[in-house]
């Protein structure tokens, strides 16, 4: 236990598919702090197959950087803190690393139990291979055959309110128990049964001893009612129980982090409700990490969170994914350069085997961003369908009023310039209102994500700390007016010494006003009739206090959606125009 | 120290021993012994793929109650039948029976309900190469090994086949041509640069080729190549990717030569890759190629990424900094004496060690 306040020093360690990442907090003058932080290659595919010994590269930068011995002769962590301050109290981790989970869904009703499950599993790293419900018009047989030819790690079964449904739920369950008895050669499944809990003894006795099933709370107590979070807890340990015998060096992080070990995503989501619950009712607050393998959409309304993990879509082996949900046409629209679509394809088929790379040169950045943005969109896109109404995408095709929206994911992080990032992210989201951007360069969310568990005053304290990069505040006027009017007269008044600034912004302009990061200035907004810059209508002028960030305050006036010519070269000059007016471009 | 560079390692060696376990997706049975020889064609294993089940109903089937439904049964659970054999029956004057569907067997009898499986169609597991089996657990997996040249791709189509391998154009980067393929090329493997249409492979497929072995392969003839019933490898990438110097001299060195291409799909985690094998004599025992390369001086790689992509060099030195490329990514590099004397600085994300 280290002296100083009673604290202790914590190390988390994030296990994803390209990047292992190791970030030590300690207390620094009464507070919580991040210390350091460790990245390397991970190592949990070829040729190592053993993701300890990225963990271990990870922690010797840590070492490297600070001088604090982690680990000992026998290549162990050090734990807890030695007299000599050598070692950390607690180790956390995350991972999203590993083969997906291959995983069946089985419900009764489609739009109850069958959709809440489905919901369930769009929350998790998982592959769904199969899916059975009550009104599918398979026979039992075929529901059998199909179970048997998924060959599923995970068999998820919801159905029937608590005290409702019995019969049909414990048919199902019966045809589950049958098939999952019959997969060949002993592979076993792992159950979870997440539906009617007045059912408990009756389904352990469907399944036998042979399988392992969890029983959690029902995902669908009530026909209104959906409640995801408890099952959503069970469903993280089995998931590491599945990881933990496929992955090797997976049992060594469960011991070490003595049961907080966390999916990446669940991790990442702890943190959004948390800042929704800081930040108030009045603005959701939005997540998204872009990973390698899988692209995390978080969001959270009045502390409600809403998580789904497209691991169909991400930046590395994942990629192709992006063809299945669009077109060519949709990347290559957000390319400053001419490049032949069939030169992006290949690109996208290159970087999936071979995900760990990084383009060295320019048009392949641009190339790597223009995807980026897409896979952003669309994983946007398919989040939101399960937003709550009114922040849906059925009843509101514009995003909500969102504050603040917290990015992370090595794309990003690893930007040229935060302009870089930036701009993808606008493209990508194309906020509406006035928004904080913020960058997590260090990857930091899930650690604080987890570290929650057995610290829960360390997150708090790092998220104030300043470890995490303000963008900057963007201000996103919603409404139509023709390219060039006036639509909006900003006045910014800084709270230290500096100008002020006065100044009226056009339809279609991306403006960026300096304003460092930490400097606070006062924004007045004076939206012209029609135009909505989120003070309770079109045309209602408001000031509010601001605060700066790595590119300033950005006046995104190019319309929502964003406009772009047919034309490819006026689109191309167009993308070329934002680069510089964001200063991604020299 | 650890050392923070182990890239993917890609082999490509004149000659090694290969040792390869062939595993069939559900337990079967194992058709050769240890230290048989095996020719690529050779069965090695075999297993019903996924059967198929039927529920029949016994009690609405045969008309009687459901309490007296277990007297008229006359299989027990794990009986295997054949197709025709009676499970149920005979009941009353017409002696209404059931029947087996299919040849199967009976996994559960209950209330009035027999869950039976048909048996499914016969997997054969093929050995790929020609060798030696030195090892199986009887049931699922054997273990060949020979000598040979090892060539290890990037990408495959999922098939394999085993033939002599011709040369098709002259060089590395020569795209493949409809009008060089001839019928004297009938049934060979074949060795072209790029292919970036799709008339050449349906060419290939009228002469009987065994297979095509291409440095880049046209990203939007992935779906053709996948319904091609021969094997396609590819060495460098999907577009413009020449074959890359050492390898392409490895294979016109062994043109002529009859050569195992196995076309597997690469998957994340999984170390297998697709790859051709040379079978060839070794006059003494040689080691197996490394798995674990970590990257220090002198090591021979690979530029996986423009610029540079597909050149061949050895590592001079590990940049202490991160170097800033053209892009503005910054990234640990190292620096590369090239194959033809030019020292460049390489993000190390974009090498791999080649064997």
């Amino acid at each position: 236990m280290n002296t100083v306040l009673d604290a202790d020093a914590l190390l988390a360690v994030d296990v994803g598919t390209v990047n292992t990442r190791a970030s030590l907090f300690d207390v620094v003058d009464g507070r919580y702090r991040l210390i350091a932080t460790g990245r390397a290659p991970s190592t949990a595919g070829p040729p190592l197959f053993d993701i300890s010994e990225s963990v271990r590269m990870s922690l010797e930068k840590i070492q490297s950087i600070t001088g604090r011995p982690l680990m000992d002769e026998s290549d162990s962590l050090i734990i807890p803190v030695t007299n000599e301050g050598a070692g950390v109290d607690v180790f956390v981790s995350t991972t999203s690393a590993g083969p997906k989970v291959r995983t069946v869904l089985v419900g009764l009703m489609p739009g109850v139990s069958l959709q809440s499950v489905r919901r369930l599993a769009s929350s998790a790293f998982l592959e769904i291979v199969g899916e059975i419900g009550l009104t599918d018009r398979r026979r039992d047989a075929e529901r059998i055959d199909l179970i048997i030819a998924a060959r599923p790690d995970l068999i998820i079964v919801a159905g029937g309110t608590d005290g409702g449904a019995v019969d049909s739920v414990l048919q199902m369950v019966e045809t589950v128990g049958l098939a999952a008895n019959l997969l060949p050669g002993g592979r076993q499944t792992r159950i979870v049964f997440a539906g009617n809990r007045h059912l408990g003894a009756s389904v352990m006795e469907y399944f036998g001893e042979r399988l392992p099933v969890t029983m959690t709370p029902n995902v669908r107590p009530s026909l209104r009612q959906e409640d995801l979070a408890p099952a959503r807890m069970h469903l993280a340990e089995v998931i590491a129980e599945v990881r933990s015998s496929r992955v090797a060096g997976f049992d060594e992080l469960e011991t070490w982090s003595r049961g907080f070990l966390l999916p990446t995503a669940d991790a990442f989501g702890r943190v959004i409700r948390y800042l929704s619950n800081i930040y108030g009712p009045d603005k959701g607050v939005l997540g998204i990490d872009l990973g390698a393998s899988q692209t995390t959409v978080a969001a959270a309304f009045d502390g409600a969170l809403r998580i789904t993990v497209n691991s169909d879509l991400g930046m590395g082996a994942s990629l192709p994914g992006l063809l299945k949900h669009g077109e060519i046409a949709d990347i290559t629209r957000w390319l400053p350069v001419e490049v032949p679509e069939y030169r992006v394809r290949d690109y996208i088929c290159n970087k999936a085997l071979q995900p760990g790379t990084v383009p060295a040169e320019t048009e392949e950045l641009y190339i790597e961003y223009a995807l980026a943005r897409e896979v952003i969109r669309l994983a946007l896109g398919l989040a939101r369908s399960e937003w709550p109404a009114g922040k849906d995408s059925s009843t509101l095709m514009l995003l909500p009023p969102l504050e603040p929206i917290v990015v992370s994911g090595g794309v990003l992080a690893r930007a040229p310039r935060p302009a870089h990032a930036l701009l993808t992210i606008l493209d990508a989201l194309q906020p509406t209102g006035i928004s904080t951007l913020v960058l997590d360069p260090h990857n930091l969310t899930p650690a604080l994500g987890v570290a929650a568990g057995p610290l829960p005053v360390l997150p708090v304290q790092v998220l104030e700390s300043g470890s995490y990069a303000s963008l900057g505040t963007v201000v996103a006027p919603v409404g139509s007016a023709r390219f060039g009017r006036q639509i909006l007269r900003v006045k910014l008044e800084r709270e230290a010494d500096g100008e002020d600034m006065t100044g009226e912004i056009r339809m279609g302009q991306l403006v960026v006003l300096p304003l460092a990061q930490g400097e606070k200035a006062r924004l007045t907004l004076r939206p012209e009739r029609g135009i909505d810059v989120g003070f309770g209508g079109p045309g209602q002028a408001g000031a509010l206090r601001v605060a700066g960030g790595a590119i300033g305050l950005i006046i995104d006036a190019r319309g929502r959606p964003i406009f772009m010519p047919k034309d490819p070269d006026r689109r191309r000059e167009l993308n070329q125009k934002w680069l510089w007016d964001i200063g991604a471009m020299e | 120290m650890r050392n923070f560079y182990i890239p993917p390692v890609t082999h490509v060696i004149p000659l090694t021993t290969i040792r390869r376990e062939r595993v069939l997706p559900v337990p079967g049975a194992v058709t050769v012994r240890v230290n048989e020889k095996v020719q690529a064609s050779h069965v090695v294993a075999e297993a019903e793929t996924v059967p198929r089940h039927f529920f029949l109903d016994i009690v609405r089937g045969l008309g009687v109650s459901q309490q007296n439904v277990g007297r008229y049964i006359v299989r027990r659970e794990g009986d295997r039948v054949d197709a025709g054999e009676v499970i149920a029956g005979p009941v009353g004057i017409a002696r209404r029976t059931i029947r087996a569907p299919a040849n199967g067997r009976i996994i559960t009898i209950s209330r009035g309900r027999v869950l039976f499986e048909a048996r499914g169609e016969l997997f054969a597991l093929r050995a790929g190469f020609p060798g030696v089996v030195i090892a199986t657990d009887g049931t699922r997996s054997v273990t060949i090994e020979a000598t040979g040249a090892l060539i290890q791709a990037v990408w495959g189509n999922g098939k394999q086949d085993y033939g002599v391998m011709r040369m098709v154009g002259e060089g590395p980067a020569d795209r493949l041509k409809t009008d060089q393929l001839d019928v004297n090329l009938r049934s060979a493997v074949l060795v072209a640069g790029i292919c970036d249409h799709p008339a050449p492979l349906h060419q290939a497929t009228e002469l009987s080729v065994r297979g095509v072995i291409l440095g880049g392969l046209a990203s939007d003839l992935i779906p053709v190549a996948q319904r091609l019933p021969y094997s396609i490898v590819v060495l460098e990438g999907f577009g413009e990717r020449p074959i890359n110097a050492p390898t392409f001299h490895l294979l016109s060195s062994n043109i002529g030569r009859e050569v195992a291409i196995d076309g597997q799909q690469p998957r994340p985690y999984q170390l297998q890759r697709p790859e051709v094998i040379i079978p060839l004599p070794a006059t003494r025992d040689i080691e197996l190629p490394d798995e674990v390369i970590p990257l220090k001086l002198g090591v021979r790689v690979r530029v996986v990424r423009a610029p540079h992509q597909g050149e061949v060099g050895a590592v001079q030195s590990i940049i202490d900094q991160a170097v800033e490329y053209p892009s503005g990514i910054r990234a640990m590099s190292a620096k590369i004496e090239l194959a033809g004397g030019n020292i460049v600085a390489v993000p190390v994300a974009n090498l791999e060690v080649l064997q």
